[in-house]
């Protein structure tokens, strides 16, 4: 089945199985490794990507529920090799250790902040608890995304 | 200081950032192959037949090997080097499977699916074998679990026994006398990249082995040993790792992988999915421990007598140091006049356990903290000031080993801790009588730095400078991402006076960097550090030698500062002086270092938890944690709080949640997914407080030693005496599940 996807801003018009997963897709097809596969279950949120602006897992997203959507990969988020002004608060925080959930994260926190202007610590702790991190506790992760908040509101609101 | 002590974020935070990683399961390579396994439904039984048809007829599928058709050497995965003795228990595919989860064969195939649904045609008849799923009664152990060859399965695979001072007569003079039994759980490192490897040939007959582990030698020994071959035919390198905690420390899929690589000529990719990596890897091995301390009535130590239990499943790995592990850290917390110790570690139908975080530390923790506290309890005394009358003091000798235990702080974790956690008052609030009660614990612990002296524990470190004058760091490191390579980058900027970002680290190969017993043993500040701090200060003399060549100046004129080499009025870069050699057509300054230790101090800490039990649900929120660490100097305080954390999350499933427990009626281990493995998540952190004790340790790197490993052990005793605190229980079987909670609370249904 022919299907239309915009990818990081891209249109990628694609021949694939519909029913294949979509973060298998983007992984082994179109070589966007940024997202991880981690459970392939939905459990672990290393596959997160935003679907028309909202985090969804990439492992339980049929390839043809994308079709004609807005998809953003971390690949997608900035200009390549350059932080992002949330990825260099990560950085900062100490909020990556070995990197495999972080993508992930990332994303879930990006589509937390497109959502929510100033997002609680308790928001941001429910909007995480779709990703295992298994090295930080999450905690310099937390205060990462809450200073991004703060970043986001003093520039835009 | 500019780099050591200053909170730089890792050096590789961009690229896992940004995604650009590539992690061993984002390579690609031409004509790339995929294993798949299938994997045995029985504990134990003989393979009386394989037929592979039904997988090879097909189309994609390249092969099936099994036990008939591939090596069959003897081998421990838990070697870490050639020639260590090993009991050599574990085949690439046996005859005879020892474990649900056992290896029995393997497909390769064009893809990865192709591979998985070829495994489902192999058709395989077995003759079952009696199972042993418990670890009690261990006699039964040598008869059933021996299967065919009895005389690599001892039983016990390894005991200990050891006794110093009299602890008979300071049972008899003790005031009080407190015994428990202490069970912990199986517990599954649920690293968040599930197990991987990747292996092509390379000309000269070599094979290439790429993958996630914590020594490159140590996967090309076990390998070799697997594959018969000399180790120098393997070419190991280390990939990007997404999370170990020891449980990629033992190649697992590395020999096969390998050995399917040389056979077809191609490259070959095994990833395990995550079902496969919670029923077919390594776990933390269960224990049961047994102990009696006897105190005198102002709560000193007179004598304590330790019986340990730990089930290390199907194969020995390197389960056979688990109860001398176990001893070597009991020895080294408090100052303990007379001791007795018994470890045994014995095999069972199940699951091989391996290293998982603290190796036999956070189960004797649990034990000896939980007891302790006990004690104190029934003895009306403050558990703070316990510890505190028992703790070694600093330059303390460890009965054991003999061993001294360096700058050991622990009194200064408890008191400071105590203090800022406002221990005592908090201790002495009524929990309540209500649904929910609250209570306040507390855990000591102690940890190793580096293998002394049970290895050679040396490490050799290269640093050179390089034409685009930054400095090149070569030695076999495995940042499993901890932030070692950002702390050793910043240990010889330091030195050199440069920024951490300019170190550049080659990725550890076995063609290219010296021996190296890997990251493993809390060993990579203490000890890897010392060596890059000793190759950085021979290297900062060359160059000050050449910088002063350069700059027509006198050695003692010239200092390494921001980047620079400086004379008065005039300095150089470090690229101008790599140019100003080159035309001269002399060598860049390079130095190496071989860093052996002959020490091996304690790292301890001391953890408070407040908790929060739903006496209806059995239900327990961590509601407010403190960490105080003891870790001589923090190279990179953020880094160090890092670790903290993590451990702290690690440990509080430990305590409550995490639990990979093997069904003692079918050999089925329960948890094979993060669905019915529960692991704590980000609403369920509590707020955390970490203090640091920076007092230092001569032997360390800038005084500095380890926290990896101990961030994790003190926390389940911690928030377990916090639920006995609230609920004036005496729990001991870990995780603290709701229904066990409801059962001490006499309202669950077994009561
Ligand atoms: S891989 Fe998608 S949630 Fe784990
Ligand atoms: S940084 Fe390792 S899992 Fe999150």
């Amino acid at each position: 089945m022919k299907l239309t996807l915009r990818i990081n801003g891209s249109v990628v018009e694609q021949d694939a199985d519909p029913l294949a997963r979509l973060s298998e897709f983007l992984r082994q097809v179109l070589g966007l490794t940024g997202l991880k596969e981690g459970c392939c279950e939905g459990e672990c949120g290393a596959c997160t990507i935003l679907m028309d602006g909202a985090p969804v897992h990439a492992c339980l997203t049929l390839i043809f529920q994308a079709h004609e959507r807005e998809i953003t990969t971390v690949e997608g988020l900035g200009d390549a090799g350059v932080l992002t002004d949330l990825q260099a608060q990560f950085a900062g925080a100490g909020a990556v250790q070995c990197g495999y959930c972080t993508p992930g994260i990332i994303m879930s926190a990006e589509g937390l902040l497109r959502s929510t202007l100033t997002p609680s610590d308790e928001e941001i702790r429910h909007a995480l608890a779709g990703n295992i991190c298994r090295c930080t506790g999450f905690e310099t992760i937390v205060r990462a995304v809450a200073a991004e908040a703060a970043r986001r509101c003093e520039a835009g609101c | 200081m500019e780099q050591v002590s200053q909170r730089i974020p890792l050096i590789d935070a961009a690229e896992k950032l940004t995604g650009r990683l590539r992690f061993a399961a984002d390579m690609t390579l031409p004509g790339l192959l995929h294993g798949a396994f299938l994997f045995s439904p029985r504990a134990h039984a003989r393979i009386v037949e394989v037929d592979p048809a039904g997988a090879l007829a097909v189309s994609g599928v390249i092969g099936v090997w099994w036990h008939a058709n591939t090596p069959q050497n003897s081998y421990n995965s838990s070697i870490w080097f050639a020639g260590q003795k090993a009991l050599a228990d574990e085949r690439m595919f046996p005859p005879v499977v020892r474990h649900m989860g056992d290896r029995v064969a393997v497909v390769l195939a064009e893809t990865e699916a192709i591979a998985r649904a070829a495994v489902t045609r192999i058709v395989v008849s077995f003759e079952d074998l009696p199972a042993i799923l418990t670890p009690e009664p261990t006699v039964a152990h040598a008869v059933a679990a021996a299967g065919v060859e009895e005389a690599i399965y001892p039983d016990p695979v390894e005991q200990v026994h050891f006794t110093h001072g009299d602890p008979d007569a300071a049972f008899a003079r003790a005031d009080h006398v407190t015994e428990a039994v202490v069970y912990t759980p199986r517990s599954h490192h649920c690293a968040i990249e599930p197990h991987v490897c990747v292996a092509w040939p390379e000309p000269g007959g070599r094979v290439a082995i790429h993958s996630p582990c914590q020594s490159v030698y140590a996967v090309q020994a076990v390998v070799a040993q697997a594959l018969g071959i000399a180790a120098d035919r393997l070419h190991v390198t280390k990939a990007p790792i997404g999370g170990s905690f020891g449980g990629k420390a033992e190649p697992i899929l590395e020999p096969i992988c390998a050995l399917l690589a040389e056979r077809t000529g191609r490259p070959v990719r095994i990833a395990f999915n995550r079902h496969e990596t919670f029923t077919a890897t390594r776990t933390r091995a269960a224990s049961r421990g047994k102990m009696r301390i006897a105190l005198a009535c102002d709560g000193r130590i007179l004598g304590r007598e330790t019986d340990v239990t730990v089930d290390i499943g199907a194969y020995c790995t390197g389960g056979n140091y688990l109860p001398g592990s176990m001893l070597q850290r009991l020895v080294r917390l408090y100052a303990v006049p007379a001791e007795r110790y018994r470890g045994r570690a014995v095999y069972t139908n199940t699951l091989p356990t391996g290293a998982f975080r603290g190796y036999g530390s956070p189960q004797i923790h649990a034990l000896g903290e939980i007891v302790l506290d006990l004690a104190s309890r029934e003895m009306g005394l403050d558990p703070v000031a316990v510890r505190a009358r028992n703790i070694v003091t600093p330059g303390a000798l460890e009965p054991w080993q003999g061993l001294s235990l360096g700058n050991a702080r622990g009194a200064d974790c408890l008191h400071r801790g105590a203090e800022a956690f406002d221990w005592t008052r908090r201790r002495s609030a009524a929990s309540g009588r209500g649904r929910f009660r609250t209570g306040v614990g507390m855990a000591a612990a102690t940890h190793i730095n580096g293998c002394f002296p049970g290895e050679d524990e040396a490490t050799t470190a290269t640093l050179r400078l390089t034409p685009e004058g930054r400095i090149e760091l070569t030695c076999a490191l495995h940042d499993l991402g901890c932030g070692s390579d950002t702390t050793l980058a910043q240990i010889a900027a330091e030195v050199l006076g440069l920024r951490a970002a300019d170190i550049r680290i080659t990725p550890a190969d076995t063609d290219t960097c010296p021996y190296d017993l890997g990251t493993r043993a809390s060993r990579m500040t203490y000890i890897a550090g010392e060596a890059v701090r000793l190759a950085a200060t021979a290297l900062a003399a060359a160059i000050v030698d050449t910088g002063g060549q350069a700059l027509n100046a006198a050695r003692s004129e010239i200092r390494l500062r921001g980047g620079q080499i400086e004379a008065p009025h005039r300095a150089i870069t470090f690229a101008d002086l790599a140019a100003w050699l080159s035309v001269r057509g002399t060598d860049t300054p390079s130095a190496t270092h071989t860093h052996r230790a002959t020490a091996n101090p304690g790292s301890y800490a001391a953890h408070f938890a407040e908790v929060e039990v739903d006496t209806l649900t059995g239900h327990i929120r961590v509601r407010d944690y403190l960490a105080a660490h003891d870790i001589g100097r923090a190279i990179n305080p953020m880094l160090v709080e890092g670790q903290i954390y993590g451990g702290i999350q690690i440990g509080m499933g430990y305590a409550l949640y995490e639990d990979a427990a093997v069904d003692p009626k079918t050999g089925r281990m329960r948890a094979d997914s993060f669905t019915r493995y529960t692991l704590v998540n980000a609403p369920e952190m509590p707020p955390i407080r970490i203090l640091l004790v920076e007092e230092g340790e001569a032997t360390g790197p800038f005084g500095a030693k380890a926290v990896g490993e101990i961030a994790t052990i003190p926390v389940a005793p911690a928030v377990v005496n916090a639920v006995n605190h609230a609920l004036e229980t005496r729990l001991t079987e870990l995780p603290l599940l709701p229904e066990r909670v409801l059962d001490a609370l006499g309202q669950g249904s077994s009561s």
